[in-house]
């Protein structure tokens, strides 16, 4: 063999460059070390936080409409673990291991997560000492106006998701920043305050960093992005929610006057999915149908169980069905039709939410619109502020003629307890199955005398009881014993087992009752 | 000068002699154990110099002194014969093959080594009559052969991967699987595609010093695959074609809704009777959804299906192959086809292969040696779209399809006016409905409001099976080259270049209404290219001085793999008919699901790189002493640079005992060696790019109407990167005994070993407020501890007679022995039954409630409660329900009453081969076993399996003046079954696994017909199988490892299993 011939063998040996085998990063994905380098960048991170809110608001309506007096679970006699766990929630009697808790929790957090990346990129710092929110600078060729504007709709979604999990959980961790695996476990639960501390910084800088567009001057392209009013409105929520009235009237009186949003003058309107994005909705979680993995689910979620394609294209899973007692209270209304329908007669009659049920190609993948945020809120929230006052009583009225209803005067309406019990109603139905109603009855406890969320579920079981709780498998819970379960602690869920287990390092304390 | 003289007169004295008195002997040599001829024997007559060899045809002729009394016939590898001549002119011998031959060669990676030189712990299996197992897969039909490596077929679903653990489990969540490498190439489906009947060898390097050549992946074992070549010899042509059928071994004791209504009426009547107990009122005896039910069956529609019987079928399996194989001493060829069909016994189930394998070995010159290998091969498979257990758990009222009288029923609902005689029955066409008939007491029953018989959204699993097919090919290419070149003597260097090329298609078209009424019909399009591509150089040097011999390998390998995915998913089609993605009306578009599993439409590569440097020493003196030490040194793409590279050495030594002159007296003993080692081996098999937070798409419609949608990017919300993520590292001690006695009749191995693996990978959970669900991480530590016995006995070996056997017994004990400084951790099955890791025990363990047959009745359960126990679990307190033992004496039922019910661990695996030649019969088989070690049946999971499957309801209890056994709970009520150890059930197992029976044509039979030979055969799979007693399900083996049980964390968990096969196979195989 001559040199030559090893040479040529080396060769073939060394066909493959060493680094290059071995060096190597994904090629089918971004990663986190290289993107947020520019306005485009961020503005999809932040396209990916919108996203996130789909996943979030998938379990929502198991915790505020389904533990309502609005709904029930539809399936009774089943026995598999998704059913069980729905009729768990209905009765509140929730597992702290339950895994639709813990996948709304993650869902929340997830997004969180995705928010924090954005307003850390953005040079946006909560201190929570003092409450109060910093632009520092920052090394990403971005324009001001731009990185408060993206700023302000990532702090909105922030502010929302926070907003949800301390009205469902109660003092939850205050996770402002994006944090490390092994960071979390140092980190214990804040208090309510402190949450509430966050959210209103949040909504407050959202608020003042966004533009002043009216509805009819934002760019078409823009519709269905957080606003300077999406944020005042959720604002004036919290403010509400604490108790904090005039400070809810100011925020509210600003969007009346200032925002351009306007009632839809038809019900069905508002919600019809040829007319999104309409002057009515100040924010909405958006679906769109088309195989897009971007469809909503809520049409066969709450269709009827078994009833082929009769009602919907891949038949309904039957979990969430309207109660009797909303029936009765909507009859007469312009509204019952977008609400709910049925299928059947006599004995087999079964009623079921209607609102986000339109044709569907393809099975959960609906077109609709979940409306977080409707100027008709709006006016409620005002009357809610005001309470029984005239303008009360104007503001509550004002949602009433395209229901087909009678205005309410104060010759109809005589005692604030009577005012308090028609606002309820009116909100109850105004947003039925729009994952107001708990968070309205929880509300109430601070801002009404007269309607509590404990005495309204114990209500609600007795009118339901002999057609619905009395036909669960055994064991059976008595009517003293369902009403037993819902408690003031009860109003709050678990926090997930699966939390309070991952952390090594502190003792996580569980909500109370559970 | 003498003595040359001296010598020559003798030389032509017996010349003379011989001239004189010659006689001519002739025969024929023929191999003993295959009939064929064989040349070059060496033939040689006692006192008498030079000798002959025998022809091509094994035939010879020698002229003997008639002095000489005997011939002697001597070939490498058979034992040497002596023949009395006496007054036979023709003498025809079978030479027997040498029972052990101390020159055996055993593949161990970058090389070959004495069987008699090893150090570590390899196992060989040389392949003989494995194809005449009938099974499809070459993993299947190692099941049972070798010590040590546990196979076990979690399903029986046609061409399903087997699950493989060498020496136990060793790590929480990299692949767990050996590496597998044929012929010199890691490939990670070797097992899938290569042929059983081109295996020429299997050898598992078991312990860490022999698996550590091969570094970074040897941690879980090595499986070396070594394909036949040609020899130099005329073309040989072989035919073998086998066929037969398969069948389950059992099914599920199913009641039919009308015996279950019976039943319940029966113990009503027996409740009745009980004067402890209030007589159940009408409406208690059974719902009215099981009243409904059985209405319908019993007098509406008037038959009940079986169906269990409508899932399965008899299946066929059929196996083609041929191969010639020859050459001449420069150049060697083996070219073989097959052909395979394995049906499933479920409908739309189904496995084919086609294979080619071509390999030439050619000797170019002297100094350089060449091969070449070719391996196409295409697999087809079906699979069914429904679980069995969908079957298993369907009710009997429910028709396939309607008749006119169940279409004439359901027209009556608006609803379901347009069903027709001929479509597929539904469970909601029933559903809804006020039912009225007569109940097995004889009264009417009407219902007060509507009754739903099954209460379901879904199609029958018929119906979904008939209407959505998943098929997949795979095409794959294995081809190698290599040149060696002898430098200098003793010295070679070998380069090797092989790639490996997988082209998978796959098409899942699931037709319109498949699943649910109103699904749009859709299918899914899916084309994986990988390439493989492989560069190995190594030089390898041996050296024999006087008493020491040395080899020593050093080498640099190379080997990336490319992956390309593409998948299209098309919805919306105007015919069932045409599955064509062109017809499409939609398009499903990309998106990513809460764990970030890609969905719909989308394409994805990857590429993985491992380069490596080795080194290996091989050094024995005198074939007494032995020592060999191998290094290996890694860098692979899956780490973050600083964390690429990782070191493997390895070092062991043996000693053989009989080649001491202090044991050359003992008579008895053949052979003893002693072996002791120790290396580090490692696992890299982990996702891709774990190292970096990748960004997944998350898009978002905006914009006014229905909006546009818009590019969204987030990170993953399921692991969280970590940039210091590094090796598994295993570390083992590996001790073994070689031991043969009485001139190689009965050898027997034993290996003892320990192993540690630490810095294990694990997704460790993480609080989901970091947004994520998990991070990887190098934490926790494993001990596996073991004992292998490999045992071969020749009993007899007479001419006609022979018998040998072989049997191997293995125990793998592990204990987990950290994980991150956490005590114990829990892993949640489907139904939230718990997995527990707890630091010194085994890896898995069950862990639940104890029980103590079922409360008897309420007195006794008064008693209990006025005795002072409490609880704060739900449906304690039942009678008939499941009774909780109060394990910490704290007279409450709580959680801190759980205890270790089960592990799926057994204690020890074995099995027994018998082999039995008489004449021209043969009849071989194996039993196979498994003892000790649980599994959790999740069987009575589900209502209906609990309710209908008469396992769970015999001898059940029914009230406290007929309490069954006292054992058998009461199936709907009490405490959740699942959570306990009543569904705790013992693993063990033992199965006829083979039998085959033979009959080779006599040779001259064969050879009037033109053949070199001929046989025929009968084989058999699980002629029978026995599992344990308190086992309740259908197939010991079966075990889930999908869903929560994809983690080694959650193992052991099994339900609605596919029944366990039963095969007949005929053979025949022919050679000419």
């Amino acid at each position: 063999m001559k040199l030559k011939h090893y040479i040529i063998l080396l060769c073939c040996g060394g066909l493959f460059s060493c680094n290059k085998i071995i060096d190597l990063n994904s090629e089918s994905n971004l990663n986190t070390s290289t993107y947020y380098s520019n306005t485009a960048e961020v503005k999809s991170a932040l396209t990916g936080c919108y996203n996130g809110l789909q996943s979030a608001l998938y379990n929502e309506w198991r915790f505020t409409e389904l533990r309502s007096d609005n709904s029930k679970m539809g399936v009774t006699g089943s026995t598999s673990n998704i059913n069980r766990e729905l009729s768990d929630l209905d009765m509140f009697i929730p597992s702290p291991s339950m895994v639709d808790i813990f996948n709304y929790w993650r869902a929340n957090y997830n997004n969180i997560r995705n928010c924090n990346i954005i307003l850390q990129k953005l040079g946006v710092v909560y201190n929570p000492a003092n409450g109060t929110i910093a632009f520092n600078a920052i090394d990403i060729p971005i324009a001001e106006v731009d990185r408060k504007q993206l700023a302000g709709e990532a702090m909105f979604i922030r502010a929302y998701h926070y907003f949800n999990l301390v009205r469902l959980f109660g003092g939850v961790f205050l996770i402002h920043q994006p944090i490390a695996p092994t960071e979390a476990p140092g980190i214990d639960r804040s208090t309510v305050q402190d949450i509430y501390k966050l959210i209103e910084a949040d909504l407050t800088n959202a608020a003042s960093s966004m533009n002043s567009l009216r509805f009819s001057q934002i760019p078409t392209v823009d519709l269905g992005r957080a606003t300077r009013w999406a944020a005042k409105g959720l604002l004036a929520k919290v403010y509400l929610t604490l108790g904090r009235k005039p400070d809810a009237i100011t925020q509210l009186q600003d969007i009346i006057t200032n925002s351009g949003y306007a009632l839809q003058s038809n019900y069905a309107n508002v919600f019809s999915i040829t007319n999104e994005m309409n002057s009515e909705i100040l924010f909405a979680v958006r679906y769109k149908a088309g195989g897009l993995g971007l469809g909503s689910s809520f049409g066969n979620d709450f269709a009827p169980l078994g009833t082929g394609s009769t009602v919907i294209n891949g038949d309904g899973d039957g979990w969430n069905y309207p109660t009797a007692e909303l029936d009765t209270l909507t009859n007469g209304d312009n509204r019952k039709p977008t609400l709910m329908s049925s299928v059947g007669s006599g004995t087999s009659l079964r009623l079921y939410v209607k609102k986000f049920l339109f044709p569907v190609t393809l099975a959960n993948d609906g077109e609709s619109d979940w409306p977080v945020l409707r100027y008709a809120d709006i006016l409620l929230m005002m009357a809610e502020a005001k309470g029984y006052t005239q303008e009360g009583l104007n503001m509550l009225n004002s949602v009433r003629p395209r229901a087909g209803l009678p205005n309410y005067t104060m010759a109809t309406i005589t005692s604030l307890a009577q005012f308090e019990e028609a606002l309820s109603q009116e909100r109850r139905v105004e947003f039925a199955f729009e994952n107001q109603r708990w968070f309205d009855l929880l509300r109430y406890n601070v801002t009404m005398t007269t309607v509590n969320a404990i005495q309204s579920i114990r209500n609600h079981y007795a009118d339901e009881y002999a057609a619905h709780y009395s036909t669960y498998l055994p064991p059976t819970p008595t009517l003293a014993e369902l009403q037993g379960y819902i408690t003031t602690q009860k109003l709050l869920l678990p926090i997930p087992q699966r939390e309070i287990d991952t952390n090594t390092q502190l003792t996580i304390a569980q909500n109370p009752g559970y | 000068m003498k003595k040359i003289k001296c010598l020559l007169f003798t030389l032509l004295m017996l010349g003379s002699v011989a001239i004189a008195q010659k006689k001519t002997i002739t025969g024929k040599i023929t191999n003993q154990s295959t009939g064929e001829p064989l040349q070059g024997v060496n033939v040689l007559a006692e006192k008498q110099k030079g000798g002959v060899s025998t022809k091509v045809d094994g035939t010879y002729s020698i002229s003997v002194d008639k002095t000489s009394t005997t011939l002697i016939f001597s070939y490498v590898g058979f034992t040497t014969q002596t023949i009395i001549i006496g007054d036979k002119t023709s003498i025809d011998i079978a030479l027997v093959e040498a029972i052990v031959t101390s020159e055996e060669v055993v593949v161990i990676g970058y090389g070959t080594q004495k069987k008699s030189h090893l150090t570590g712990s390899v196992s060989k299996y040389q392949n003989e009559r494995l194809d005449e197992t009938p099974v499809s897969r070459l993993d299947q039909a190692l099941q049972g052969k070798i010590a040590g490596v546990q196979i076990q077929n979690l399903t029986s679903e046609a061409g399903a991967d087997p699950k493989i653990r060498i020496r136990g489990v060793n790590s929480f969540s990299a692949g767990a699987d050996p590496l597998v490498v044929v012929d010199g190439h890691p490939v990670p489906d070797g097992l899938a595609f290569v042929n059983m009947a081109d295996v020429q060898s299997v050898e598992v390097l078991k312990d860490a010093a022999s698996a550590a050549i091969y570094g970074s992946r040897g941690a879980s074992g090595v499986i070396l695959i070594t394909t036949k070549s040609g020899k130099a010899e005329k073309p040989k042509y072989a035919v073998k074609f086998s066929t037969g059928s398969k069948t389950q071994y059992q099914l599920y004791p199913m009641m039919t809704v009308t015996e279950y209504t019976n039943m319940l009426f029966y113990e009503a009547a027996l409740k009745l009777k009980d004067p402890s107990i209030t007589p159940p009122t009408a409406s208690q005896i059974a719902s009215n959804n099981e009243r409904a039910a059985y209405v319908l069956e019993n007098q509406i529609l008037g038959v009940a299906t079986d169906w269990q019987q409508e899932a399965l079928r008899n299946a066929t399996v059929r196996n083609l192959q041929a191969n010639v194989s020859g050459g001449s001493r420069t150049l060697k060829y083996f070219i073989s086809g097959a052909y395979q069909k394995d049906q499933g016994m479920m409908f739309h189930s189904e496995y084919d292969r086609f294979s080619l394998r071509t390999k030439l070995d050619a000797e170019l010159t002297k100094k350089v040696k060449l091969s070449f290998n070719l391996n196409p091969s295409y697999i087809k498979r079906e699979r069914p779209s429904v679980n069995f257990i969908d079957f298993v758990r369907f009710q009997s009222y429910l028709p396939v399809y309607h008749n006119e009288i169940s279409a004439a029923f359901v027209n009556q609902d608006p609803l379901w006016v347009n069903i027709r005689p001929g479509d597929y029955a539904q469970a909601r066409h029933f559903n809804g409905r006020v039912y009225s008939g007569l109940m097995p007491d004889g009264n009417l029953w009407t219902t007060n409001s509507a009754s739903s018989p099954f209460n379901t959204a879904n199609n029958t699993p018929k119906s979904v099976m008939d209407t959505r097919t998943i098929n997949t090919n795979d095409y794959r290419l294995q081809s190698s080259g290599d040149v060696t070149v002898n430098i200098i003597p003793g010295l070679d260097f070998k380069a090797l270049g092989s790639i490996y090329v997988n082209y998978s298609t796959g098409l899942d078209f699931a037709k319109r209404n498949s699943n649910r009424d109103g699904d749009v019909n859709r299918g899914v399009y899916t084309n994986q290219f990988s390439t493989d591509v492989l560069s190995e150089n190594t030089l390898n040097y041996t050296k024999k001085i006087k008493k020491h011999s040395i080899g020593v390998l050093a080498g640099f390998t190379a080997q990336q793999t490319k992956v390309k995915l593409d998948r299209q998913v098309g919805l919306d089609f105007p015919s069932d008919n045409i599955p064509s993605f062109n017809t499409a009306l939609q398009i499903e578009q990309p998106s990513v699901d809460a764990n970030g599993n890609l969905l719909g439409t989308y394409t994805f590569s990857y590429r993985e790189g491992l380069l490596s440097y080795l080194g290996r020493v091989l050094y024995s003196f005198d074939n007494k002493y032995l020592f060999s030490a191998s290094f290996r040194r890694d860098g692979s793409s899956k780490f973050a640079t600083g964390n690429k590279w990782g070191n493997f050495p390895s070092v062991s030594v043996g000693w053989v005992l009989t080649q001491e002159k202090f044991m050359q007296n003992v008579g008895w003993l053949s052979n003893l060696k002693l072996r002791a080692s120790y290396g580090i081996s490692g696992n890299n098999r982990i996702p891709n790019y774990l190292f970096e937070d990748l960004l997944y798409g998350a898009n978002y419609p905006l914009g006014g109407g229905t909006g546009v949608v818009f590019t969204g990017q987030v990170p993953s919300g399921n692991v969280a990167s970590n940039p210091d993520i590094s090796w598994e590292t295993t570390k083992q001690y590996n001790f073994g005994l070689d031991l043969s006695v009485l001139k190689n009749a009965i050898s027997l191995s034993v290996d003892v070993y320990r192993s540690k693996s630490s810095d294990l990978l694990l997704q460790q959970p993480t609080m989901a407020t970091t947004g994520a669900l998990s991070f990887i991480n190098n934490i926790g530590e494993l001990q596996n501890n073991g004992i292998e016995f490999e045992l071969t006995t020749n009993n007899i070996r007479t001419k006609n007679l022979k018998w040998t056997t072989a049997a191997n017994l293995s125990q793998n004990k592990n204990s987990l022995l950290g994980y991150g400084g956490v005590p114990e951790f829990f892993s949640y099955g489907e139904r939230s039954e718990v997995y527990l890791s707890r630091v010194g025990g085994p890896l898995v363990q069950y862990f639940g409630y104890k029980t103590d047959g079922v409360w008897l009745s309420q007195q006794q359960i008064n008693d209990a409660i006025a005795g002072g126990l409490t609880t704060n679990l739900s449906n304690v307190f039942v009678p008939g329900g499941l009774k909780l033992v109060d394990v910490n004496g704290d007279n409450r039922l709580n959680e801190d009453d759980r205890v270790i019910t089960g592990s799926p661990y057994p204690d020890f695996t074995w099995s027994i081969s018998n082999n039995f030649t008489y004449k021209d019969f043969d009849l071989s088989f194996m039993i196979q076993g498994v003892q000790g070690g649980q599994l959790v049946n999740g069987d009575p999971n589900y209502n209906e399996t609990k309710r209908y499957n008469k396992t769970y309801n015999a001898n059940r209890w029914i009230s406290p003046m007929f309490p069954g056994d006292g054992k058998t709970p009461y199936s709907t009520v009490g405490f959740n079954w699942m959570l306990t150890d009543y569904v705790v059930e013992d693993a063990s197992y033992y199965a006829l696994r083979e039998v085959v029976v033979g009959y080779t044509l006599p040779e001259k039979l064969g050879k009037n017909l033109g053949l070199n030979s001929m046989r025929i055969y009968f084989s058999g799979q699980n002629m029978f199988f026995s599992s344990a007693a308190s086992y309740r399900g259908i197939n010991t083996e079966a075990r889930f490892n999908s869903g929560p049980y994809a983690t080694p964390l959650a193992d052991g968990y099994q339900r609605g299993s596919f029944p366990t096969p039963k095969t007949f196979l005929f053979g025949i195989d022919v050679n000419f």
